[in-house]
């Protein structure tokens, strides 16, 4: 996959992190956000029932079959109830507002602030203990995707772009729908994130089997393994 | 993109999309608000798998206020205006969010803003909204305005409308957003309900009418001028002056109809400190301060004056410490006096430099709320004491 022009790194990993060998690790999967539609020419999103609970499946099949980092399992938490729930509900906003903040002030080096520059240190703090009880897992594993296909529309639209670019310098620049994704990995004791891996131009097509695999695994990409850490350190260079 | 690239690129999407319409599949008919009703055709379902992940995170959150005495009443008074089966289906939300709103996205979750609640002032009125709401529902306006939006002249106003939700969340905001045409249908069919329920079918109007007033009263203070008959370029509700005179007009020959005030405040009054609370912390004096008249026009109560203590504490002009206090001190003369009715005089008076009775009001607090969480730091500002 290229990545967009905009410099990024795509995965961080916390440094001197490494998944423990020796004893067997529980992942424990929070229920996927997962949205898949149709994009129209204009670029109006229609949610796609059918394509979206595939790709759910397919994608919860393919984590647990990818075993990531060698865990020993992977399981995925079950529903919860009343403050559970409310609970998991807070930490799941917790997690996705500080995704935002990686992906925006981290992962980009353009928009990096100055205190984040170098190391990895982000936590949702130790409060997390409780959904690792609730669930029973080691670590905690949230996974978002959005993908919305363009339709023949969209497509033609965007051959009209092309051709526009081509004919004035104006123009172009109408992307094939959607494909984003990103997964992280919370600590499951402390809460600190140790691993996040984005992409806003991702492969594999999630309402297939296959291309739901090939999704995950770049979901994947750059997991923390279970030998040395510190391995994926970000460069340090403004 | 230039503009005129912008131009031709639309022309392009007028005849794509045109190639690709009709293409969805079969069409929903009647009321989705009937027991057991399943989503038709590609977009409908689209729409109500996605809102079905919606609901599923809102349950659950923080946000919502979790009130099931007041939930029924609000569920009875949709049932008086709504069919037997929509009466059973839909699902109302109450959010905690101090801004006046209410909304329905196409799977039949009626989401209720608590500062609308805080505006409403009769039950003819929260079931001139229940009933629009229903309406928003059962016309399917959420699927018409996707499609709509697919067209090559609508996305544009599509995407211009859609803002964040009450929640921050975009999605539901989308759908959020209804054509004027819609609004005004709703209007129309939220009438048509409380005049078949008995409902005085005139408060739909005074909705409009007070809140009218609410703006005014906000430029006001803020020495701006009023945003009542403002709308913005991508704003889909008719104007506030306009609905009010439709409404009015479709309801002048209406017999008087039951409006049911005391029956709505005494629903709602348990919520009032919340609400007020949450009112008083938008920084809109003028607003605030109307609010507060509408609601003392029987009596300043006990947590109205401290209330309207809080108000001008919090404004901290010159002058509004003095003032403060004396509204502090009027609630604490009364029976129903909050015990943060003291923290404020405490508060107020240390600001005003009299700190022998900010430190007696704030002990007086502490001992009144003895798990205060900010117990600490009243400790410190009182001296010491403890």
């Amino acid at each position: 996959m290229a990545v967009p022009g905009l410099a990024q790194e795509k995965a961080a990993v916390k440094p001197g992190f490494s998944m423990p060998t020796g004893k067997p690790v529980r992942i424990l999967v929070f229920r996927p956000d997962v949205k898949v539609g149709s994009q129209s020419a204009g670029g109006v999103v229609t949610p796609n029932a059918e394509w979206t609970a595939n790709a759910r499946k397919n994608l919860a099949d393919a984590l647990v079959a990818a075993k990531p980092g060698g865990a020993s399992e992977v399981v995925f938490m079950t529903d919860l109830e009343g403050e559970n729930a409310t609970l998991l509900n807070e930490y799941r906003s917790l997690f996705k507002g500080v995704a935002t903040t990686v992906l925006q002030h981290r992962l980009f080096k353009g928009d990096r602030l100055p205190t984040k520059v170098t190391g990895f240190e982000y936590t949702l703090g130790p409060g997390v203990a409780k959904l690792g009880e609730l669930g029973g897992g080691d670590y905690g594993l949230f996974v978002v995707t959005n993908d919305a296909y363009g339709d023949s529309g969209r497509k033609a639209l965007q051959i009209f772009g092309l051709l526009m670019a081509g004919a004035t310098g104006f123009g172009g620049m109408v992307s094939s729908g959607v494909h984003a994704g990103y997964a992280g990995l919370i600590d499951l004791k402390t809460g600190d994130l140790v691993w996040l891996n984005a992409d806003l131009k991702m492969g594999g097509d999630v309402r297939e089997i296959d291309g739901a695999s090939k999704r995950v695994s770049q979901l994947l990409e750059e997991f923390p393994g279970g030998t040395s850490g510190g391995v994926h350190f970000l460069p340090t260079t403004k | 993109m230039n503009r005129w690239a912008a131009l031709l690129a639309a022309g392009a999407v007028a005849s794509a999309s045109a190639s690709t319409s009709g293409a969805a599949g079969p069409v929903p008919v009647g009321s989705p608000a009937v027991a057991g009703y399943q989503p038709v055709g590609v977009d409908e379902q689209g729409l109500w798998g996605e809102m079905a992940e919606a609901e599923r995170a809102l349950k659950v959150s923080k946000l919502l206020v979790r009130d099931e005495e007041l939930t029924s009443y609000l569920r009875k008074v949709l049932c008086r205006v709504a069919s037997a089966d929509a009466c059973q289906t839909v699902r109302i939300l109450i959010v905690r969010d101090p801004q006046f709103n209410a909304g329905m996205t196409p799977n039949g979750m009626l989401l209720i803003n608590s500062g609308l609640l805080l505006r409403v002032r009769s039950e003819a009125e929260l079931a001139a909204i229940l009933g629009h709401e229903l309406s928003h529902f059962e016309r399917r306006h959420s699927l018409a305005r996707l499609k709509a939006a697919r067209s090559a002249t609508g996305w544009a106003a599509f995407l211009g409308a859609a803002g964040a939700g009450p929640l921050g969340l975009a999605l539901i905001g989308n759908f959020f957003s209804f054509s004027q045409e819609q609004e005004r249908e709703a209007d129309l069919d939220g009438l048509k309900g409380m005049r078949a329920a008995g409902y005085r079918s005139r408060s739909a109007g005074d909705i409009w009418a007070n809140l009218r007033a609410e703006m005014d009263a906000t430029a006001a203070a803020r020495n701006v001028r009023s945003r009542k008959d403002k709308r913005g370029m991508f704003d889909t509700h008719p104007a506030t002056a306009e609905r009010l005179a439709y409404l009015r007009s479709s309801t002048v020959d209406d017999p008087e109809g039951e409006a049911g005030e005391a029956a709505f405040r005494a629903a709602i009054s348990p919520l009032w400190p919340m609400l007020i609370d949450d009112q008083v912390k938008l920084n809109d004096f003028g607003g605030s301060e109307y609010l507060l008249a509408g609601l003392a026009t029987s009596g300043w109560t006990g947590p109205l004056l401290y209330a309207r203590g809080e108000l001008y504490r919090y404004r901290g002009q010159a002058g509004d410490f003095e003032k403060a206090a004396g509204f502090y001190r009027e609630a604490i003369a009364k029976p129903d006096a909050p015990a943060g009715a003291w923290r404020g005089l405490g508060l107020a008076l240390a600001r005003t430099g009299d700190g022998a009775a900010a430190k007696a009001s704030i002990d007086e607090y502490l001992k009144r709320n003895p798990q205060a969480s900010d117990k600490a730091m009243l400790a410190m500002i009182s001296g010491g004491s403890q």
